[in-house]
């Protein structure tokens, strides 16, 4: 296997490892549709970017942060707005914007059109830099807000009744999470990271025993998920995108059919 | 412990222009056990929300140990608010997730310590003598999910607890349990009420399964104060007729009232 392929495989185990984490909020939360919200949001950022010659990596961080934002904005103690209603809103918009802006293009749209599928075999060192890094804040986050996180994810009413400063956590937790949409985009493209934010952290719910468990686990399926779908991708000559999607709805349907046939580890 | 004080006066909650919460005066002193019935959709949960701060009112004042909430910013409020322990109904927690039962009781010292910190070895003896007290020790590690509805009402107890609060707020806390659990149930909250010397507010749309310390019944319907005083006082008057609209019966077993519906009124 060429050396590159290392590069490849790492900047897939990192972005598996993240949405892995990320996943066990967006899916306990019961918040699975805004991951493809603000991965739509990063799509128009980068698409703007490329069209007005901005940065392609603070373009589509700036449009995923201020989506998260106006989701926290929106967010059900603080409006009236149904929150899925007002996330299929923002999606509508985003998805307007995105497809505005590649109509304003000229010359070639290969680049933009890499969005959607996600582009990890043309990963450049500086990739797995970023995304190692927002990774690393994402985590440490995490674990510094990991006791408001657990309430927050138990209950919101609680959350909110006994001053666990739920507002603050949760504005915190959606802006950080557009960021590693954001930069995990360009390698898993727009319709795959919804996959791997939500069926690694799906499977882990089906199958652990206690909070730290799934986190762990989930970021376990995550990585397994990127290198199986590399793998096969690899070895058969499949498009590597697509491999990892199956791979980790694979995982999923191996951990319901674990808790169906086996039981819970209650 | 101690348990702190609530007033509230001229208050009004609007929703699309229709008034869900009318309170001229209600006073809620130190160490009192408030009782908060009504039909459904009578305002019950409303006032208790407005309690504590989490609804806004349109009109009036609400004073939170001798703090005005309006005057506060949200991160005030919200400081405030770790003074309650608070358990709410059924369907306002995720049941499916795969938390275990130390875990839950755990989330009650989350907002004791400061933001930033970890919780330590004295926050888990009072996690583990919570869990010991409600008599859970054996199920410390199954998952909550796991837990019968009652053991779980119990858990969210020991978890409000462990909070150390000076106000227990109880939404619905028998709603979805079987006759014994009620029992259980409300045993615990007494005990409670006379170990801790804390001021409990507990809302219930049934009328039979209030604690015995619950010496003060505040009756809504259609968002106003029908009627507020003594428990066997409000349980007997013709307010609660009025309330449930059917006529009621008070029957006295072992010096307890109960009360009995006998169609339309």
């Amino acid at each position: 296997m060429d050396s590159f392929f290392y590069l490849v495989m790492l900047a897939g185990a990192i972005a598996g490892a993240s949405c892995g984490l990320l996943g066990v909020y967006i899916v306990g939360l019961r918040l699975p549709f805004i991951g493809i919200c603000i991965s739509h949001a990063a799509m128009a950022g980068t698409v703007f970017s490329i069209l007005l010659g901005f940065n392609p990596i603070l373009g589509p961080i700036a449009f995923s942060a201020a989506a998260a934002m106006s989701l926290a904005v929106l967010r059900p103690e603080k409006s009236r707005v149904d929150p899925s209603v007002a996330v299929a809103i923002l999606f509508s918009v985003m998805l307007g914007l995105t497809f505005l802006g590649i109509g304003l293009m000229r010359g070639s749209r290969t680049e933009v059109m890499g969005l959607l599928w996600g582009s990890i075999l043309f990963v450049e060192r500086i990739n797995v830099v970023v995304i190692t890094i927002v990774g690393l804040i994402f985590t440490v986050f995490a674990v510094v807000f990991n006791k408001q996180l657990k309430v927050l994810l138990f209950s919101r009413a609680i959350a909110l009744a006994t001053g666990v400063h739920e507002g603050f956590v949760y504005s915190l937790f959606l802006a950080l999470c557009g960021i590693v949409l954001a930069v995990n985009l360009p390698l898993v493209g727009g319709l795959m990271i919804f996959s791997l934010i939500t069926c690694p952290a799906a499977a882990a719910y089906q199958i652990c025993t206690g909070h730290r468990q799934v986190i762990f686990v989930s970021m376990f399926f995550g990585i397994l998920s990127s290198l199986a779908g590399f793998f096969v991708s690899y070895y058969f000559d499949l498009p590597t995108g697509a491999c990892i999607v199956i791979a980790s709805a694979a995982i999923f349907a191996l951990a319901a059919m674990q808790k169906a046939f086996l039981g819970r580890r209650d | 412990m101690r348990g702190g004080s609530i007033s509230l006066s001229g208050v009004q909650v609007l929703r699309s222009g229709r008034a869900i919460l009318n309170v001229d005066n209600l006073q809620i002193a130190p160490g009192a056990f408030i009782g908060i019935l009504g039909t459904n959709g009578a305002g019950k949960t409303t006032l208790l929300k407005v309690c504590c701060g989490l609804i806004k009112t349109n009109r009036g004042r609400v004073i939170f140990d001798n703090k005005d909430l309006s005057r506060l910013s949200s991160w005030k409020k919200s400081t405030l608010r770790k003074r309650i322990g608070y358990i709410p109904q059924t369907a306002e927690y995720n049941a499916d997730l795969p938390f275990t039962l130390r875990e839950v009781v755990s989330m009650g010292r989350t907002s004791v310590k400061p933001l930033w910190a970890r919780l330590d070895s004295e926050d888990h003896e009072i996690v583990d003598s919570w869990i010991d007290r409600l008599g859970l020790t054996g199920r410390s590690n199954q998952t909550f999910r796991s837990l019968s509805g009652g053991e779980q009402q119990k858990a969210l107890i020991a978890r409000a607890m462990a909070q150390e609060p000076e106000f227990l707020m109880l939404d619905e806390p028998y709603s979805n349990l079987d006759f014994n659990w009620r029992y259980q149930i409300t045993e615990i909250v007494d005990r409670l009420y006379q170990q801790a010397n804390i001021t409990v507010l507990m809302v219930s749309h049934e009328t039979n399964v209030l604690p015995c310390c619950c010496n003060r019944i505040v009756l809504l319907h259609e968002g106003h104060i029908l009627a507020d005083g003594k428990a066997d006082d409000v349980l007997a008057s013709e307010a609660l007729e009025r309330a449930y609209k059917c006529r009621v019966e008070v029957v006295e077993v072992d010096g307890r009232k109960y009360t009995i519906g006998r169609g339309n009124a």
